[in-house]
């Protein structure tokens, strides 16, 4: 299968969300979540330029936000939260930072065998169908088997990548308002999730999700 | 300017003047003062949709799904903002460390964009921003449950952002696969229902199914279909009490007319196998699961939010056997009656400063009222006749049969029976034994006056059904 640039993009910023779950560092994952972001930034501009001048002003606008919003601001409140709260370190759950990355090794794979069920052929692109789908798994992944609450964020933000990379690759002609609408939710989600978690390491002195069990009757 | 700009008018005031904190003394009486001038201005908008004309233009219409919903969400607003002018200053002023005037303005500030967003959803006929404004209300809500700032609150806000922010972007993703499953049908893709339904027998099937698995995902999520339902026992425990009302009387609904929309289009285009498969198994599931989950608590709002799961469950099914005036006749009656209970058991914590259902006993004689009224309340939601919910669920039971699906008859019998005795057996001991010494004293009567309104509201739904109000909803269903 020849890859496009896109695909070839796409196929990097899965590449990124791998390393992530290998990665304890808090901010070290913030820098690979920009870059994953700051990938699909890329992607908006060959979808822009594949559009034959017909969008191009649009794609570029949402390439731009994309950039500002998402793999600039977001990162940065991240990092700013986590200095704030003094944390260094996730060293994860339920499995290990190894035991993660054999399974988001597992997760690309299953986008890969996923391509045929997901892919639109008519649009191309069909790895960056499967490359979406293995970062809904990663992003899962990435939830379930670490400790902190703000790597709970990272995780849902990674599943809102693979989201976004399969609208640009695959669903072709939806309207950027939307589109816009999406990054911007997800801004707002990420900085009422960051006010939280600020909430409850002030209240709970942690933010170790698997230590909140007043509420489990 | 469409009529439907007027539905927004007033709780955009309230949200306008909750941005003033000097309003803090006088903002909950204006609020119940607005909202009940918003009961008439509301019938008044919906009206011309039941003699048949539709209300709006663009991608902001109002059908008879639409209305029913609105009116309902109208209802249980009001409920929840006049019961919150009585019982939300004086928890202000019982609360040891005082809350702000700027914290309790805020209050207000997204409880009136959290109505506005519940009031859009069902009037939208975009799928895109359907999705935005069923994320939105998850956004403005979330501040609503930590409004005590307890540790528990924080707990329940965190649990209910995360797995409900997970959950729509599911929602995301399955409408991106229906937006692309429009790919060979020769006309432009679109979001619009109307357009997709013009060309809906043409969609690519594989994408619209797997698009239509990951939306039940994502609103199953919201609505608290089993096994996503963990974040609900803990946000609508925690949650003041007129947020409680909001989020299981008015939100629940939002979800599910999302799911309702999509199964009609995903019905329309041939696909409506998949609609039944999934919703009426999940349906059953959630009942059963919901009601065996109810024999075990101890918490009086857990368990009122048990029964919100298996309310969901019950309307689930409705949509799965393609019953609109089912869906809106159930929701009607659950989200009723669920108002009711929800605000009876803001006057219990309140006074008793506790939800413990053991340390609640004896209402009945320390204060009568309260108990007839939960007593009436708790047969109600349990099913009994002769409320709204009674003949509801015999009719939805009825349809169930009547559709050959044996297996959620089965499981909604056997889930109905033993969430009857759960109830009855809980609410039992809180209405008799030994009455508890109140913390706090309140006016009993005042107090008791909304869900009083709301359960006479449940009895004549319950005695005033007959073939021509389901007509006239079977009617509103296919407008």
């Amino acid at each position: 299968m020849n890859l496009s640039q896109i695909d070839f993009l796409a196929a990097a910023a899965a590449a990124t969300a791998v390393m992530m779950c290998g990665i304890t560092g808090i901010q070290t994952q913030f820098r690979f979540l920009a870059l994953q972001t700051a990938l699909f930034s890329g992607i908006c501009l060959l979808e822009g330029f594949s559009s034959h001048g017909q969008h191009m002003a649009q794609f570029i606008i949402l390439a731009a936000v994309v950039l500002i919003v998402k793999a600039a601001g977001i990162p940065l409140f991240l990092m700013w939260a986590a200095n704030k709260m003094s944390i260094i370190r996730d060293k994860g759950n339920t499995a290990s930072p190894p035991v993660t990355l054999i399974m988001a090794f597992g997760a690309i794979a299953a986008g890969y065998f996923l391509i045929p069920q997901f892919a639109v052929y008519s649009a191309g692109n069909p790895v960056s169908a499967g490359m979406a789908v293995a970062l809904l798994f990663i992003g899962m992944i990435f939830m379930v088997t670490r400790r902190l609450a703000i790597s709970q964020v990272t995780g849902f933000l990674i599943i809102e990548n693979g989201i976004f990379l399969y609208g640009l690759t695959q669903a072709k002609g939806m309207p950027h308002l939307v589109e816009m609408a999406v990054v911007f939710e997800a801004l707002i989600a990420v900085l009422i999730a960051g006010l939280v978690i600020l909430r409850i390491n002030r209240n709970f002195e942690h933010i170790d999700v698997t230590q909140m069990r007043g509420l489990r009757h | 300017m469409s009529k439907l700009a007027f539905l927004f008018l007033i709780p955009v005031i309230i949200s306008i003047t909750g941005l003033i904190p000097q309003s803090a003394r006088w903002l909950p009486k204006f609020s119940a003062i607005l909202m009940i001038f918003q009961l008439p201005l509301v019938f008044g908008i919906c009206s011309p949709v039941f003699s048949g004309v539709e209300v709006g233009s663009g991608d902001f219409v109002m059908d008879g799904i639409g209305a029913a919903f609105t009116i309902i969400t109208t209802i249980i607003a009001a409920a929840a903002l006049i019961q919150g002018s009585m019982t939300l200053p004086a928890e202000r002023l019982a609360d040891e460390h005082k809350m702000s005037d700027r914290h309790f303005c805020l209050f207000y500030t997204l409880a009136g964009l959290f109505i506005c967003t519940m009031y859009a959803v069902p009037l939208t006929k975009h799928l895109g921003y359907m999705w935005i404004l069923i994320e939105g209300t998850t956004l403005l809500s979330a501040p609503l449950i930590d409004y005590h700032r307890s540790k528990s609150s924080l707990e329940a806000t965190w649990k209910y952002l995360i797995l409900c922010s997970v959950g729509i972007a599911f929602a995301l993703f399955g409408t991106l696969l229906i937006f692309a499953s429009q790919h060979n049908t020769g006309a432009a893709n679109s979001l619009v229902i109307s357009q997709m339904l013009e060309n809906a027998k043409n969609m690519d099937p594989r994408l619209l199914r797997l698009g239509f698995v990951f939306c039940l995902l994502g609103y199953g999520t919201k609505s608290g279909i089993f096994p996503l339902h963990n974040w609900l026992p803990d946000a609508h425990s925690e949650a003041p009490s007129a947020v409680s009302a909001l989020l299981s009387g008015a939100l629940l609904n939002c979800a599910l007319v999302a799911v309702w929309r999509l199964s009609q289009l995903v019905t329309a285009a041939g696909q409506g196998e998949i609609v039944r498969q999934l919703l009426i198994p999940a349906g059953g599931i959630t009942v059963i699961a919901a009601s065996l989950m109810l024999i075990s608590q101890h918490d009086l709002k857990r368990m009122l939010a048990y029964s919100s799961v298996e309310h969901t469950g019950l309307l689930t099914i409705a949509i799965g056997i393609g019953s609109g005036q089912l869906f809106m006749l159930h929701a009607f009656n659950h989200s009723i009656v669920k108002a009711a209970l929800f605000l009876m058991a803001g006057n219990l914590l309140y006074t008793n400063g506790t939800k413990t259902i053991n340390k609640l006993s004896g209402l009945l004689k320390s204060k009568p009222v309260w108990g007839i009224l939960l007593a009436a309340a708790a047969f109600a939601i349990a099913g009994s006749p002769p409320f709204g919910t009674f003949i509801s669920e015999w009719l939805l039971l009825k349809n169930i049969f009547s559709a050959g699906e044996t297996f959620a008859a089965l499981c909604v019998l056997i889930g109905l029976t033993i969430t009857f005795i759960a109830i009855s057996t809980h609410t039992g001991r809180v209405i008799f034994g030994k009455a508890q010494e109140p913390k706090r004293s309140a006016p009993v009567l005042k107090w008791a006056f909304v869900p009083m309104i709301l359960i006479i509201v449940s009895f004549i739904a319950g005695i005033s059904v007959n073939p021509s109000v389901m007509n006239l909803l079977t009617y509103l269903a296919k407008r």
